[in-house]
């Protein structure tokens, strides 16, 4: 039990990363459709540039300036250029899978998976004050600081977004913007730096995800992730704590996806459906609530 | 309406041209920088794309599913829904026509292939119109809901090849094959261009006509050029999305069952590289119209055979024309969004005081 | 010298001159009263004023100096604030974080809750203005949020402050208080400017009253020297000789449109309509006038088909069409000229013979089988534009290649090609010229002598004196008052529309 609840937090950590980022550029009324190929580029930037600096942190940071990077140049698009948010997102999406791919082929000469020797990884963070603990300690500890890092971020993001003025008029941006302009706030400068700050975050997902537990990058590692972080935002409603509830769900769903086959018989394809379906139950539900509340005026 | 979108003067012809211009500086910017030399890679792709009678053969069939997807998002799009999903109809449609195919192999296949292409089709259909109620009835936003259906069909087609119709003793997921007597004849072999693309351009042909000429494509027009307007003036909406994203799914569902029927004879789980999400590019390269649809399924399709050969007579990676594509989008989208929804109305002043 | 000076000020936009030379000038510390009719240039001035709009002659001197005011960030730094009628706040927010919001207190990274409350609690209890800060703006009723909006510009410290129709949403309490609080302000010196349509209230709290009309001042006077009744006038001139034919004798001819004791619920941003009762009989016109926002929307979308009552009925040439969709409404020969051009009654984008044939292509012969006739429909669309004189490129071109005259004229080619049997007509000739404008009046008073039932919604009174058999005064989404036209005159219309009940006469 405990090991399923370990692993569970593992793999919650890169989807509260990559939620937190999209929660932040949702409020602005950005949809993300592009974390999952910010969290790519991220677990790409992080081994490629960990190799060659031979240090998992460096990696971290480059991790994180290719994701603000990329999703500078998306802002770049939508923001200058007029581009459609969804469909830039998408082709961003399309252009990291191809970009990494034709990469990894350049650099490295191979194709699926890039596992050098001497990768170093995030390693992991033992609380001595916590080690004794019973159950809690087996699941707590001996993480990789990025998962310890995922919470502290996430508390900090809703921090942010409720309790200082730029994050007040972040999400005044997202709600009405007329309101948010016609007190001067700088519509656009906000939308692009909430892109930006999802991109970091993503990126920063995507190196926990190749450097934190193994150290490789293979090809599409992210393997849909950005698409069910995305899902736990609009689970959540883009609020911080619904989505990390959500996110802790989702994560579940994928630990016990392996036992559940081997134990129960449940094929793995069924709690990887799981979250999607559930988003669509939700959207349903909220829609047709916010119906019925209309017709009774 | 079509005409008001069309290929037809020579701006939107310079636009395309650039769009492919600036796609191909860039790519030869990349290969550049990683070592190789750009103009023997675009020879190469060239070669492997339009050299010869069989390579334009093979771009032909690459580019089958293509043409269906663009219509399908092309059909989305004009009624003003954002439909992302056809990649998982594409999945849906291809399962059911291999399903068909092997579970009634003796039957004729006078019967057999119209019933596998039907229910590929109709497959589709379905699965688009899950999201399509949604907006329909409770305007639920379709761009989550196409998403989250793209991944659910992706699984579930996974895991219907992998427990209920797995082959015992194969390795790979993928479902039994479908009778021989139903696989699409090859229009050229050794190529692996099949009659699917005849009937894709045939749908083509289809969607144009739909379009221009018919009611329904008239109350697709109406509806996306104007929802409000198309209100006030009669238009039932709702029927009017459930039909376009019907329609949307079934020819998503197309690109799938041809794609079993014609190349790969089984469903394999993941079978496809994304179609579905090309369709999307291709639909606003083309401007939603049929023939512009069809243009873009032909450009894409021809890339992507030719990457084949980018790699082995260049030696450049082939996801260089992935990387191509992706920035063709992105240049697509720039421009396209302006005429998409039909945003260009001047403030109204009527509401002076 | 006054305090503001506005000289000058000239605004035109496509086919229309929203401000024609306008020289407006409000003394300091006084409150002053913008009036007149919908169309007449008041909120374009005051829209110049803060910064939303630029004008394309003129020059505006504050305190004496000349000024350029090209967005709203430079008038709140002089000093202005503006008040919309449509609020600008955000739902979710509180009114506290509404207020303060890009000027927000800080202790650190943090936002200061704390001091921004003490500040605005010093400012709500000097003028009285009770909100509730902690509360969100979507659980504040109208008048609250009003308070929140002029909190937000007090907070900033402004010295000018214009309210635009402020009292349209307030009940008579709410409306009280605010007078209460405009009186506090002017004691603390600052000045205020106020547009309204509602005279009594405009004589109750202002100092001196601008009038304008059509764009032009028609003139300033101090309340203590004039009456409703002068302004009245003023807002609305002397009624100009339009031929009409000879009062036709209508009582003995039947009602092709009965709305009977119709009532529709509220929805967030819109009024509700409460218990309507009225009949257009065939051949009459009988004209809607209000002051736009007291049901007119409602009541087109009502008659329309695309909202449904909760009580009441709707009946045409006898048959019920309460619950009827906008389909069979058509083909029960119901015509509608929606209220607004561009959004509900064309598709831009469109080609013009899409527009014309937009309510009819899936019935014969337009179309049979699915299929659509396109020699039929273009020549069809051919004959239209000559009949109408709708002036266009080509019947491809899309719609928005046309002149606001020519859209209105392609939409009226569309609704009565076929004489319709009950033709709701809402705004026909706003915002367009004299030629378009009388043209389409001839053609409404055709239509009625060949027995339409016309139903014109208007705020321009000429207009309705000059077209309509009978008249009705819409306000706050009830019928204040039914008047024939031989009763009616400019001044009991403009007391009626600033609401003022006359006894029924129906």
């Amino acid at each position: 039990m405990s090991a399923i609840l370990f692993a569970m937090l593992r793999m919650t950590a890169p989807l509260i990363l990559a939620a937190t980022g999209g929660i932040i550029s949702q409020q602005a009324g950005m949809i993300n459709v592009a974390l999952e190929g910010l969290m790519l580029i991220g677990a790409f930037a992080g081994v490629l540039i960990a190799y060659y600096a031979q240090s998992a942190w460096v990696g971290a940071l480059a991790a994180v300036a290719t994701g603000a990077l990329f999703a500078g140049l998306l802002a770049l698009a939508v923001l200058g250029l007029r581009a459609n948010l969804i469909v830039a997102g998408l082709a961003l999406n399309l252009l990291v899978l191809g970009l990494t791919r034709y990469l990894l082929q350049i650099l490295f000469a191979t194709r699926g998976a890039f596992a050098p020797e001497r990768l170093p990884g995030l390693g992991t963070l033992e609380i001595p004050a916590l080690q004794g603990f019973p159950i809690l300690g087996d699941i707590i500890l001996g993480h990789s600081p990025l998962v310890y890092f995922s919470w502290i971020l996430a508390l900090l993001s809703a921090f942010f977004l409720n309790h200082t003025p730029e994050g007040l008029r972040l999400r005044a941006v997202g709600e009405n913007e007329e309101a948010a302009r016609s007190l001067g706030v700088p519509v656009n400068r906000v939308r692009a730096l909430a892109l930006v700050a999802s991109g970091c975050l993503a990126g920063l997902a995507g190196v926990q995800l190749s450097l934190g537990n193994l150290q490789l990058f293979f090809e599409n590692m992210t393997n849909g992730r950005g698409f069910i972080a995305l899902a736990a935002i609009y689970f959540g409603q883009a609020r911080p704590a619904l989505t990390l509830l959500a996110c802790l769900l989702f994560g579940l769903f994928e630990a016990i996806q392996i036992r559940l086959q081997t134990r129960v018989g449940i094929p793995p394809q069924w709690p990887q459906m799981l979250p999607f379906i559930l988003v669509i139950l939700v959207l349903a539900g909220v829609s047709m609530h916010r119906r019925a509340r209309r017709m009774f005026f | 309406m079509i005409r008001a979108m069309a290929f037809r003067n020579l701006q939107e012809v310079a636009r395309f041209v650039i769009t492919l211009g600036v796609a191909l500086i860039l790519g030869a910017i990349i290969i550049q920088l990683s070592g190789r030399e750009a103009s023997a890679a675009y020879r190469a792709l060239f070669e492997s794309a339009l050299g010869s009678r069989l390579a334009l053969a093979d771009s032909l069939a690459v580019s089958t599913p293509l043409i269906l997807t663009g219509l399908a998002t092309a059909v989305a799009f004009r009624t003003g829904v954002f439909n992302v999903g056809v990649e998982g109809s594409l999945y849906m449609g291809a399962f059911a026509a291999a399903w068909v195919g092997f579970t009634w192999p003796n039957t004729p296949s006078g019967l057999l292939i119209p019933a596998a292409i039907l229910a590929g089709g109709l497959a589709g259909s379905l699965w688009g119109l899950i999201p399509g109620t949604l907006k329909a009835w409770l305007d639920v936003d379709e761009i989550v809901t196409t998403i989250m259906m793209n991944y659910i069909a992706v699984s579930f087609t996974s895991y219907l090849v992998n427990y209920p119709f797995a082959v015992p003793g194969l390795a790979n997921a993928m479902s039994p094959m479908v009778p021989s007597s139903i696989h699409l004849p090859r229009l050229l072999p050794p190529s692996q261009l099949h009659a699917g693309f005849i009937l894709a351009l045939l749908c083509a042909l289809g969607v144009g006509v739909l379009f221009s000429r018919t009611t329904w494509g008239f109350e697709f027009n109406l509806q996306g050029s104007n929802p409000i307007f198309a209100r006030w003036a009669g238009v039932r909406s709702p029927r009017v999305i459930l039909t376009a994203m019907g329609l949307s799914g079934f020819l998503g569902g197309l690109a799938g069952a041809f794609q079993i029927l014609g190349v790969h004879y089984r469903f394999i789980a993941n079978f496809s590289p994304g179609y579905g999400y090309d369709g999307i590019a291709i639909a606003l390269l083309g401007r939603t119209t049929a023939f512009g649809t069809l243009v873009g399924a032909l450009l894409f399709g021809a890339l992507r055979n030719g990457a084949s050969g980018l790699e082995l007579f260049a030696g450049i990676p082939l996801e260089l024309v992935r990387i191509l594509e992706a920035v063709i989008i992105l240049m697509v989208t720039a421009e396209a969004t302006i005429r998409l929804k039909g945003k260009k109305i001047p403030i109204s002043v009527e509401r002076e005081g | 010298m006054a305090y503001l000076e506005m000289r000058g000020i000239t605004k035109r936009f496509p086919g229309v001159i929203a401000n024609d030379h306008v020289d407006f000038s409000v003394e300091e510390g006084e409150i002053h009263a913008l009036v007149g009719e919908n169309g007449a240039g008041k909120t374009t001035l005051m829209r110049i004023l803060y910064g939303l709009e630029s004008p394309d002659e003129g020059i505006i001197r504050l305190g004496g100096r000349a000024v350029r005011i090209p967005n709203p960030q430079a008038a709140i730094r002089l000093g202005i604030g503006m008040v919309h009628q449509h609020f600008q706040l955000v739902p979710s927010f509180t009114a506290l974080e509404n207020i303060v919001l890009n000027r927000e207190p800080r202790r650190g990274p943090l936002l200061d809750r704390q001091h921004a409350r003490c500040a605005l609690e010093t400012l709500i209890e000097r003028l009285g203005l009770e909100v509730d800060l902690g509360a969100r703006i979507s659980e504040l009723s109208v008048g609250e949020r009003q308070r929140v909006e002029i909190l937000k510009l007090l907070y900033r410290n402004a010295r000018l402050i214009i309210l635009d129709e402020p009292t349209t949403v307030l009940t008579p309490q709410e409306t009280h208080a605010l007078f209460a609080m405009l009186r506090r302000l002017k004691e603390e010196g600052r000045t205020i400017i106020f547009i309204s349509h509602r005279l009594s209230e405009v004589m109750e709290i202002a100092d001196r009253v601008t009038v304008l009309r059509r764009g032009r001042v028609v003139g300033v006077r101090s309340v203590a020297s004039t009456d409703e009744r002068e302004l009245a006038r003023m807002m609305v001139g002397e009624v100009a000789a339009i031929a009409r034919q000879a009062c036709r004798s209508l009582e003995n001819a039947p009602p092709a449109l009965i709305v009977r004791d119709v009532t529709l619920a509220e929805i967030p941003g819109r009024l509700s309509l409460k218990g309507l009762s009225f009949e257009v009989r065939r051949g009459e016109i009988l004209g809607v006038a209000g002051v736009e926002g007291n049901g007119q929307q409602e009541l087109v979308e009502l008659l329309a088909g695309l909202r449904f009552p909760q009580k009441g009925q709707i009946l045409l040439d006898g048959k019920d069409i309460t619950f009827m969709d906008v389909r069979g409404r058509r083909r029960h020969g119901l015509a509608v000229i929606p209220p607004d051009r561009l959004q509900e009654g064309l598709s831009l984008p469109a080609p013009v013979w899409a527009n014309l044939i937009a309510t009819r292509y899936h019935l014969p012969p337009f179309s049979h089988l699915g299929l659509l006739n396109r020699a039929l429909i273009r020549s069809y669309a051919a004959q239209l534009i000559q009949k109408f004189e709708v002036m266009v490129p080509s019947i491809d071109a899309p719609a928005l290649a046309l002149s606001g005259g020519n859209l209105q004229r392609l939409i009226i080619a569309r609704e009565v090609s076929t004489p319709p049997r009950v033709l709701i007509a809402a705004h026909p000739t706003r915002g367009l010229d004299m030629r378009a404008t009388q043209a389409i009046r001839k053609l409404l008073l055709e239509l009625a002598g060949q027995g339409t039932a016309v139903l014109l919604i208007s705020t321009d009174i000429d207009e309705l004196l000059a077209l309509s058999d009978r008249l009705l005064v819409l306000h706050r989404g009830e019928i204040v008052g039914f008047l024939p036209i031989s009763q009616a005159d400019p001044e009991s219309l403009g007391l009626l529309m600033a609401g003022r009940r006359l006894e029924r006469r129906g």
